[in-house]
């Protein structure tokens, strides 16, 4: 092997997991043997002539074109069955949010009462889950937090973060379930109306 | 004398439980080639019957100088081309593992996880002789000499097939990468 | 194999937002945070934080949900939620297989719907409720969507309602044609209940009693007086 030749990463990963054994099917293998018991012994005698020797040893060149032939007829196989996605949304439904905010249809005011937090930040499926990307805004009194956010209709989960670090959910939308980090999100939904 | 040789003799002697004890010990890796190289098991296991009954009818023209996995591998790489040069006037066509066990109940499952699934759909993608050319030299790891004296291919085509099989896998991961 | 993004989330809808963004703040004078609106093309990818096996992993899992008809977006969702927690990568894979694992349910249960639909129903498996118990939601009836009643579904179900309790509540108001408002409501209702200090169960027992299922238009007031929004289809 060239071994100079250094493998993409990518290459490497397919053939360590290409290595691993496969899954087999133990009666399988037992039916071989079986097979094999019923075989006349394979004698060693090289006079003697087996009608029906299969010639394993070298493939005639004739031969070997037309099994490549018929290999490369057979083409490639994998990624035929293709699934048709329909990447739209076709969401007929009303805008919908928690009681007290008000909503239109793309425009979405996420609220959070937090009087001790230092900083709060609002994360989701709609910016990566990235606390920097949405901060908050205190009010002027109080502990009320407050961002609006641009969102496309359909289903939304998210959580606020308080001081970088601390997650909660809205206590005022219902739970999205916990994702198998250790707590419940939120959810929102957001209708297609009249756009603006 | 090796392991093997020494078994060879015994099954010529009339001892047919040492043939067993050759499928034992070159089972699952065969297994695992015509697994990767087929696509599914149904396929792989019509390969492995044909290629330990042949190896064992004509066990008499092993000859002690080959290494004895070589010789199996021939026998064992010819049998996967005929299943699939077969498959292909059945049409048959790489099935994800749901409908396989649809359609076999009884059986065990085939993948044993999402990850080999995958590996499995992106080597069958492959062109099958590059395919073949690629499971030899990175799974079974053998040399492109030994490659070339079991598929009948010269050893520089042997090198292209290889290297080109590389090309289309990194390529893929391009396209899978652009999400 | 390119993958195709679903609305939420894709830069394309992203685009078309900006327009609208720049006209609410024109109407509404609201400040608006633009920070979300900065294309996503040009930001380094938030999964290459995770090791390279990881990261691989993750990316297969996505292929896999792309191959079956599946939202990836979902998982990659979950892997980025992870990352921000900085739970362990262990943890991340587990997380994304399961959610591959509850979309692939849905979709059996429920058939080619949305994905949102998709993803709203693998989170309302995830929280405890039988595919057997979603398979009636499979027949499309036109103008109405399951997204409020999987959703309120799933929250009861996470406040602590038992699985066949929150079950058929639901089914029993979609059976009567409840409408989102009529599902918000009820969850309302039922969350003010149980922060006074009642039992999930019991509450929605008896506040799925006193909710009509048909949109309000046809009933009369439930007996505590209690007002129901009220919005038209």
């Amino acid at each position: 092997m060239t071994d100079s030749e250094q493998l993409h990463p990518y290459v490497e990963w397919i053939i360590r997991e290409a290595r691993r054994p496969v899954v087999t099917d133990p009666d399988a293998r037992d039916r071989v043997i079986e097979a094999i018991r019923v075989e006349p012994l394979p004698r060693r005698t090289a006079v003697v002539r087996r009608i029906f020797a299969p010639r394993v040893f070298r493939l005639s060149p004739v031969t070997g074109a037309l099994l490549a032939a018929g290999l490369v007829g057979i083409g490639v196989i994998a990624g035929a069955v293709s699934f048709n996605r329909d990447g739209r949304v076709a969401v007929e439904q009303p805008s919908v949010a928690a009681k007290p905010l008000p909503v239109s249809d793309t425009i979405v005011k996420f609220v959070f009462f937090a009087p001790r937090a230092q900083q709060v930040s609002l994360v989701g499926d709609f910016n990566d889950w990235d606390i920097a990307k949405t901060p908050m805004n205190r009010s002027a009194r109080g502990g009320l937090w407050s961002v609006t956010v641009p969102l496309s209709a359909g289903r939304h989960v998210y959580a606020f973060v308080v001081d970088g670090s601390s997650w909660s959910a809205d206590p005022s939308a219902p739970f999205a379930p916990d994702d198998g980090f250790g707590h419940a999100n939120s959810v929102k939904l957001v209708g297609r109306g009249s756009s603006l | 004398m090796s392991d093997d040789a020494a078994d060879v003799q015994r099954v010529l002697a009339g001892d047919v439980d040492a043939y067993t004890a050759l499928v034992d010990r070159y089972y699952d890796r065969c297994a695992r080639f015509a697994v990767r190289m087929l696509g599914n098991r149904d396929d792989a296991e019509d390969a492995l019957q044909a290629t330990f009954l042949r190896a064992y009818r004509a066990l008499d023209r092993y000859q002690e100088r080959d290494r004895f996995s070589a010789w199996l591998y021939r026998i064992l790489v010819n049998q996967c081309r005929s299943v699939a040069a077969r498959r292909a006037h059945r049409e048959r066509v790489f099935v994800r593992e749901e409908a396989l066990l649809l359609n076999a109940p009884d059986r065990t499952p085939v993948w044993s996880g999402e990850d080999e699934e995958f590996v499995q759909r992106v080597l069958t993608e492959l062109d099958p002789l590059l395919r073949e050319a690629f499971l030899l030299k990175y799974i079974e790891e053998l040399s492109y000499e030994e490659m070339s004296a079991l598929t009948g291919v010269g050893v520089s085509a042997l090198k292209m097939r290889v290297k080109r099989a590389c090309d289309r896998l990194r390529e893929r991961w391009e396209r899978i990468k652009h999400d | 194999m390119r993958f195709r993004r679903t609305p939420f989330g894709a830069p394309g809808s992203r685009r078309v937002s900006v327009r609208a963004v720049r006209a609410a703040v024109l109407v509404f004078g609201a400040s608006v945070t633009l920070r979300t609106l900065r294309a996503q093309e040009t930001e380094p990818d938030r999964l290459a934080r995770l090791d390279a096996n990881t990261r691989f992993t993750i990316h297969v899992l996505m292929d896999s949900a792309e191959m079956a008809g599946l939202p990836s977006s979902a998982l990659r969702s979950i892997a980025l939620q992870g990352i921000s927690l900085k739970a362990d990568s262990k943890t991340i894979v587990a997380a994304v297989r399961q959610e591959l694992a509850n979309l692939r349910t849905a979709r059996t249960t429920l058939g080619p719907v949305e994905p949102e639909e998709l993803t709203a129903a693998a989170a309302l498996l995830h929280a405890g409720a039988k595919p057997g118990q979603l398979e009636k939601f499979r027949v499309r009836q036109r103008g109405r969507s399951d997204l409020q009643a999987f959703t309120i579904w799933a929250d009861l179900i996470t406040r602590g309602v038992p699985s066949e309790d929150a079950s058929s509540a639901i089914t029993k108001l979609w059976d009567d044609g409840a409408d989102d408002a009529t599902f918000l409501s009820l969850w309302n209702n039922v969350q003010s209940d149980i922060l006074r200090g009642l039992n999930p169960g019991a509450a929605l027992q008896a506040r799925v009693r006193e909710t009509p299922g048909r949109p309000p238009t046809a009933k009369g007031q439930p007996p505590e007086g209690q007002q129901e929004n009220t919005r038209s289809e």
